[in-house]
């Protein structure tokens, strides 16, 4: 589904990723933890195809697709889904709007009919129910005025109703009380598919009990230091980073 | 009525009956005296009326004929004034009786030649016409205006709508003088309108002067969508008596030249206003808007909220003062100027100016000039929104939350889909 190899990228001048690989099957989740400025999100914001993050060496494959030849729409309508670590507030831009605009851009790059606000309405109905939005969710503003647990599981009814062949959920438990992080795993699980794959940056070991993941990668000074499976989180979140970091450059 | 260069204006033929000479007259000698206004003075400094007053206007045009009232007809069919029981209809500054209600309940409906010696008495002496000029120019040549009354503790139900269209006959310009008078406890909504039949470039100069007793409440809103050659001239001079509510949105959308100034004196106790505007100004437009609120009288509020959009080669202006007098105490007075640039080449001027001679009061004011939010454009585009798409989006999300304040529903949807005609104009003018 996704193979990164060998990615390089910066922010102005400072170089964040130096020589990231990384394989994400189709059907399987992976998480991304590392200790903060690891280049967590950089990868993520790369992945969606932000501008300032210039990519100066590697490749990343999304499909068979050259991902990084696609602007962000056409990623998305690709089937990239990018679940914000602080999603954006839009005033004056309604979240119904959003929400059916985005669906309809990528139903139709796929060839298939819009659909109405009818069959919009009933879809969306549904995808609520699954994170728990209120009633007013779809008349605000996006984003604006949301708390920050709406904000993420405005995120996720997003990701739910667009339903992408790779989701990346950059920090999507941060700022999140016990509750909050039941429901959006709730959302997150009840999309995991054979032909559906998860990539979840993180900084905390919490989400991975609640969504547990295939494989989990570690993430330091701009590359993939150390794999494993579910219980590498775990002994992270027991032994800290520093460890595996002095085992690395040992 | 013939046409003559304008700056030998003082040679032109007044209109009217006799007894409203002297008056115009009078406002004639006081305006060549002023003289037209020019950008050495600082009220001015922006806008250059030079190109206008070198063409040959005719500024107190006939009535029009039957040709041109066909044109009408079908301009008012997409506008919310399509009703003619709720709306008064002006072509090029002449009330016409068949395009307009008869009666309006709860409002009393007058020219002002007929009333002339109360207009003289009342209105025509009070605007300083050293601030603005162009205001003498009206009094002189205005032809019947219109003088609406609404009587105490009553209220007119339905918006009334005021349309002033400029048929196509060549180098019209004229002066419509407008007088708006809510009694104590009463209530109105006006939105006025001016458009063109065919695209010309002709001249407006209208002077709105509202008087508002206690407790009174109106809400005045103009949609100006001019053809792109149209010059226009406004001002709106209103007094607000004690716990009376003014609420005023302009919104300027088309016009080569505009400048339009707002005058509102709070003039008594606990009075409030809340003035907002929108204007877009693509290639070739030149927009200024001048804004002033008088804080008179202790315990009166302003909110004052503007948003410009200037395209290539489009050009803003937006000039906010406030004055604060020495027993206006506990007053309330906010000012935002948001400014958003579409493009190199766009040209904005904003400027906030504060007098204040009380010492309890409260005071904030902010302007910002900017381009499109680059990380609102991503998250758009990683939802799947092609990069104009969401562009134009944004901008109409920019215009929306200035059009979210006019409280009529009808109005504020006619407006949304008119930005978004107009917006789309803008993004596809040449770069």
């Amino acid at each position: 589904m996704l193979t990164i190899e060998n990615l390089h990228a910066r922010v102005g001048e400072r170089e964040i990723l130096k020589g990231l690989n990384l394989h994400l099957p189709q059907g399987e989740v992976h998480a991304i933890m590392g200790p903060n400025g690891s280049g967590k999100s950089t990868l993520a914001q790369v992945l969606a195809g932000r501008e300032d993050y210039v990519v100066t060496a590697g490749r990343v494959s999304f499909g068979g697709q050259d991902l990084l030849a696609l602007a962000p729409e056409e990623r998305a309508r690709a089937g990239i889904f990018l679940a914000f670590q602080y999603p954006i507030e839009i005033p004056g831009v309604n979240n119904a709007y959003l929400l059916k605009a985005a669906l309809n851009a990528q139903r139709q790059a796929r060839g298939e009919t819009a659909v109405d606000a009818f069959e919009f309405m009933k879809l969306i109905k549904k995808k609520m129910e699954l994170v728990n939005a209120p009633k007013d969710f779809l008349n605000r503003s996006v984003n604006q005025g949301f708390s920050g647990g709406e904000k993420k599981r405005n995120e996720i009814l997003q990701m739910l109703l667009l339903e992408p062949r790779l989701a990346v959920l950059d920090e999507t438990d941060s700022g999140l009380d016990v509750d909050a992080l039941k429901v959006v795993a709730h959302g997150v699980n009840s999309l995991r598919s054979p032909d559906r794959s998860m990539l979840l940056v993180t900084h905390y070991e919490r989400l991975l009990e609640l969504i547990v993941p295939d494989r989990v990668h570690v993430l330091a000074g701009g590359r993939i230091i150390r794999s494993g499976g579910p219980e590498l989180a775990r002994e992270l979140d027991a032994r800290g980073y520093d460890w595996i970091a002095t085992e690395a450059t040992a | 009525m013939t046409n003559a260069p304008l700056h030998s204006v003082a040679n032109h033929p007044l209109p009217g009956p006799a007894s409203t000479r002297p008056r115009r007259e009078a406002a004639l000698a006081e305006f060549s005296a002023i003289g037209w206004p020019t950008p050495q003075r600082e009220r001015w400094r922006y806008t250059d009326l030079h190109g206008l007053v070198g063409g040959d206007f005719d500024l107190a045009p006939s009535a029009p004929q039957r040709a041109e009232l066909e044109l009408a007809a079908p301009l008012l069919a997409t506008t919310p004034a399509a009703n003619r029981e709720c709306r008064l209809v002006f072509v090029d500054g002449h009330r016409i009786p068949e395009l307009s209600a008869t009666t309006i309940e709860n409002l009393e409906i007058a020219d002002l030649e007929t009333g002339w010696r109360g207009f003289e008495a009342s209105y025509a002496d009070r605007i300083a016409t050293k601030d603005h000029p162009l205001a003498a120019l009206n009094t002189a040549f205005t032809q019947q205006g219109l003088w609406l009354r609404v009587p105490a503790r009553t209220a007119v139900a339905a918006p009334l709508h005021l349309v002033f269209i400029s048929s196509p006959r060549a180098a019209l310009a004229p002066q419509p003088r407008i007088v708006i008078e809510t009694g104590e406890g009463a209530s109105l909504t006006v939105v006025q309108y001016y458009i063109d039949s065919h695209p010309g470039s002709g001249w407006i100069n209208s002077v709105t002067q509202v008087q508002q007793a206690a407790h009174s409440k109106l809400d005045l809103y103009r949609i100006q969508r001019h053809s792109p050659e149209q010059a226009h001239t406004s001002l709106l001079a209103a007094e607000v008596g004690a716990d009376a509510e003014l609420t005023v949105g302009y919104m300027d959308l088309g016009g080569r030249l505009v400048r339009n100034d707002v005058d509102v004196k709070l003039a008594e106790r606990g009075a409030r206003t809340e003035l907002f505007g929108l204007f877009l100004a693509g290639a070739g437009q030149h927009i200024d808007d001048h804004v002033l609120v008088d804080h008179a009288a202790p315990e009166t509020r302003s909110d004052e909220n503007f948003r410009g959009i200037i395209g290539r080669r489009g050009r803003g202006i937006f000039n906010g003062k406030v004055i604060v007098r020495p027993n206006a105490q506990r007053i309330d007075a906010r000012q935002s100027s948001d400014n958003l640039l579409l493009a190199e080449h766009a040209e904005i001027d904003t400027k906030p100016e504060f007098e204040i001679y009380a010492d309890d009061v409260k005071c904030s004011h902010g302007s910002t000039v900017g381009e499109l939010d680059a990380d609102q454009l991503f998250y758009l585009r990683t939802r799947g929104m092609g990069e104009a798409e969401a562009r134009e989006l944004l901008t109409a999300a920019f215009a929306a939350t200035v059009l979210e304040r006019v409280r009529d529903l009808e109005t504020h949807e006619y407006l949304v889909g008119l930005v978004a005609a107009e917006l789309t104009r803008i993004a596809e003018q040449p770069k």
